[in-house]
């Protein structure tokens, strides 16, 4: 997988989002307010309750006065308009107590293990203002404000596994419902989005149209932080892959589909199309990229006509013939091809998690590790490291919160200190101290203790084929935003609006069902579109 | 415990990060570093003696750390894909214990450091609870993380996520 495909992938039916949306539909799941402590401009506290999987999970949102000087984005920030967890249970008063006090410090606070994600949120203050002042008078929020924001807030960072002391991941990762990867978060997300709702609608006094709340997402802005994971976890970036890549096999493999799954997929490329209409960015290099695709996809639809579907391996003729359109176009028709077709590919969503790690048993000698990584990492093999091109950036940890940055080694200080991405470096001078003569891995290991992280990559590579980004993460040509997007797609996020190439803003949730409208009609906003 | 009392307590992920930075500013290369991280937060979890764990983190860029997997790597390289033993010598025992457990595959220390493994197939964890990491542990790690971190510089914060701005939009 090379970063410029994971950088134009769109969410699919197997996004965690969508996973979870299904579940909760399919339980018919309920959000309680079990506490509502707000004044009447929306500062105090709240607790939701929802049940899923024969577990009770509630959401603690605190919402604070934030001083406009305050309030960033930025990782390095220290206050923000609201901050939650995600609490295992129903929160007693002392549990309630002491969240009120910590969640608004985010890292700086102490958290516990019933507190299973932490998490925070700032105001789109432009909307936020606007949508409570027209519900005030009587009225409703202005449509198109609504479609060009589509979030009433927007989440900073959203930490899960045991982050600040909050709970293990393997504390829950066997429940059902929350099995999958960044579950948790993502239903901390949803219930946050349907507080958001519910902060509005207490400060303007009046309830919002059920369309447009609908179509009110909730924001998140990502950066760097994100980028590495990718990296330091390679089982689980194979396991989302294959699940992708299986889906899309299944749907190429179909001798023939139906009238019903015809029509439908000229449906959802209408849908797309809609939808691309709507996502313009102030980026205006991204939004010339979109424009593009529209005006790609346009051609790429043709494809989906009716009597091209009705003949043999209809799916796998689709993609044959977008082989040579753009890595956008391509993407977009993957996830749209995936998604009629529930019944043959939801049951990959169980297999997107790593409960065990990574099982690679070493490989026996020095002779086998140059056959795999000749065979498996060509690609990294051939670059010229040295050159200012192919090292001109290192990833780093900053002193300030501990977090991953992207330096330019030739004029920032801080390379001594890089934090080990250079896989394709790092594999490529393991094979230059290979010897001529094999002799155990341990062996070459005592003597090159510096090259067990790439002998374990590459004793990886057999079980796990999409382990490896097929990049080399340190050239001056490496976009970070590449990465970005490939976790967020994945997450179910839409609208990406990158701000530089190393942090974007998105919107999660957007089209996601209302909390009263978990249904059998609930799993269908893939793309959504405004006013649909 | 006394009612209302909130006994501070680490995750396992938490304790697992930070030894594993610790190890790597103490000079242990990042898989290694990686590695004894995982078996320190079994060996915490467990309630073993922690001397092995500072020993270990003190003797980098050399002992236990550096030793450990490869010993096991010995063992492992013998027996592509199937059942495999032999022995580690030199080893604390409850050092060698958890370096076992945190394997991704079954693996079980018998009398004399002899040491079974079944790579035919993965293996979780054990899944483990909270853990109280002695405050001078905690401290001690921090300060070899902290080794690891690159001061902030004007030119970091220009290029950070979200430099220049607004966000009161």
């Amino acid at each position: 997988m090379r970063l410029s495909r994971m950088g134009a992938m769109f969410p699919t039916r197997l996004s965690f989002l969508r996973s979870l949306i299904r579940r909760l539909a399919a339980e018919r799941a309920e959000v309680t307010q079990h506490m509502w402590q707000m004044c009447e401009d929306g500062f105090g506290h709240a607790v939701f309750s929802v049940d899923l999987g024969g577990h009770t999970y509630s959401l603690v949102a605190v919402s604070t006065d934030l001083p406009e000087d305050m309030r960033t984005d930025r990782v390095i920030a220290t206050a923000w308009d609201t901050a939650y967890v995600l609490f295992d249970g129903v929160p007693d008063a002392s549990d309630i107590d002491r969240i009120a006090a910590n969640a608004p410090l985010q890292e700086a606070g102490r958290f516990g293990p019933k507190d299973l994600i932490l998490s925070r949120a700032n105001k789109s203050v432009r909307l936020f203002s606007h949508v409570t002042e027209r519900l005030r008078a009587g009225g409703q929020p202005d449509a198109d404000m609504i479609r060009d924001v589509g979030y009433l807030m927007r989440t900073t960072a959203v930490y899960g596994n045991g982050k600040f002391g909050i709970a293990d991941r393997a504390a829950y990762d066997t429940r059902p419902g929350l099995e999958g990867p960044f579950a948790a978060e993502m239903l901390t997300v949803w219930l946050i989005r349907h507080f958001t709702h519910a902060l509005a609608e207490h400060v303007g006094q009046g309830v919002l149209d059920p369309a447009l709340k609908r179509h009110l997402g909730i924001g998140n802005s990502t950066g760097l932080g994100m980028a590495p994971f990718l990296v330091t976890h390679p089982v689980l970036l194979n396991n989302w892959m294959t699940a992708r890549e299986t889906a899309l096999a299944r749907v190429r493999a179909l001798p023939r589909i139906g009238p019903h799954q015809i029509t439908r997929l000229g449906t959802l490329a209408q849908r797309a199309t809609a939808h691309l209409a709507q996502w313009n960015v102030p980026d205006a290099q991204h939004q010339a990229r979109i424009e593009k695709l529209r005006s790609d996809w346009e051609k790429a639809k043709p494809l989906l006509a009716p009597d091209l579907l009705r003949k043999d391996v209809p799916l796998d003729h689709v993609m044959e013939a977008c082989a040579g359109m753009t890595v956008d176009v391509q993407e977009l028709m993957v996830a749209l091809l995936i998604e009629p077709f529930g019944e043959l590919v939801d049951d990959l969503a169980a297999d997107m998690a790593d409960p065990y790690g990574a099982f690679a048993p070493p490989l026996p000698d020095t002779k086998a590790l140059r056959t795999r990584i000749e065979a498996d990492f060509g690609w990294a093999l051939g670059a010229d490291y040295a050159a200012a091109a192919q090292c001109g950036q290192f990833w780093y940890v900053s002193e300030a919160k501990m977090e991953p940055r992207l330096g330019l080694r030739f004029s920032e200080e801080g390379a001594a200190l890089e934090s080990p991405l250079d896989i394709a470096r790092r594999v490529q001078a393991a094979h230059a101290d290979l010897p001529a003569v094999s002799e155990p891995v341990s062996a070459f290991l005592s003597r090159h203790p510096e090259h067990a992280l790439a002998v374990e990559r590459v004793g990886l590579s057999a079980r796990y084929p999409y382990a490896e980004i097929r990049d080399n993460l340190i050239a001056e040509s490496c976009l970070p935003i590449d990465m970005l997007r490939c976790k967020l797609s994945f997450f179910g996020a839409s609208k990406f609006d990158p701000k530089s190439d190393r942090w974007t803003r998105i919107t999660l949730c957007q089209g996601a069902p209302l909390a009263t409208e978990l249904d059998a009609e609930a799993d269908d906003w893939w793309l959504p579109v405004f006013g649909s | 415990m006394a009612a209302g009392v909130w006994i501070v307590t680490r995750s396992v992920n938490e304790v697992m990060t930070l030894a594993a930075k610790a190890a790597r500013g103490a000079g242990a290369p990042p898989a290694q570093a990686a590695q004894f991280g995982a078996a320190a937060a079994v060996h915490l979890g467990a309630g073993r003696e922690i001397d092995p764990l500072e020993q270990a983190l003190a003797a980098l860029p050399e002992g236990p750390v550096i030793l450990l997997p490869l010993a096991l790597m010995r063992i492992a390289e013998q027996g592509q894909g199937g059942h495999i033993s032999g022995t580690v010598t030199d080893a604390d025992p409850a050092l060698l214990q958890s370096y076992l457990e945190a394997l991704p595959y079954a693996a079980r220390l018998a009398d004399g450091g002899l040491v079974e493994l079944d790579l035919s197939r993965p293996s979780a964890r054990p899944r483990l609870t909270r853990i109280a990491l002695p405050d001078h542990l905690f401290d001690d790690w921090n300060r070899l993380a902290a080794r690891l971190l690159v001061p902030e510089s004007e030119a970091s914060r220009l290029s950070g996520a979200g430099a220049g701005l607004s966000d009161n939009d």
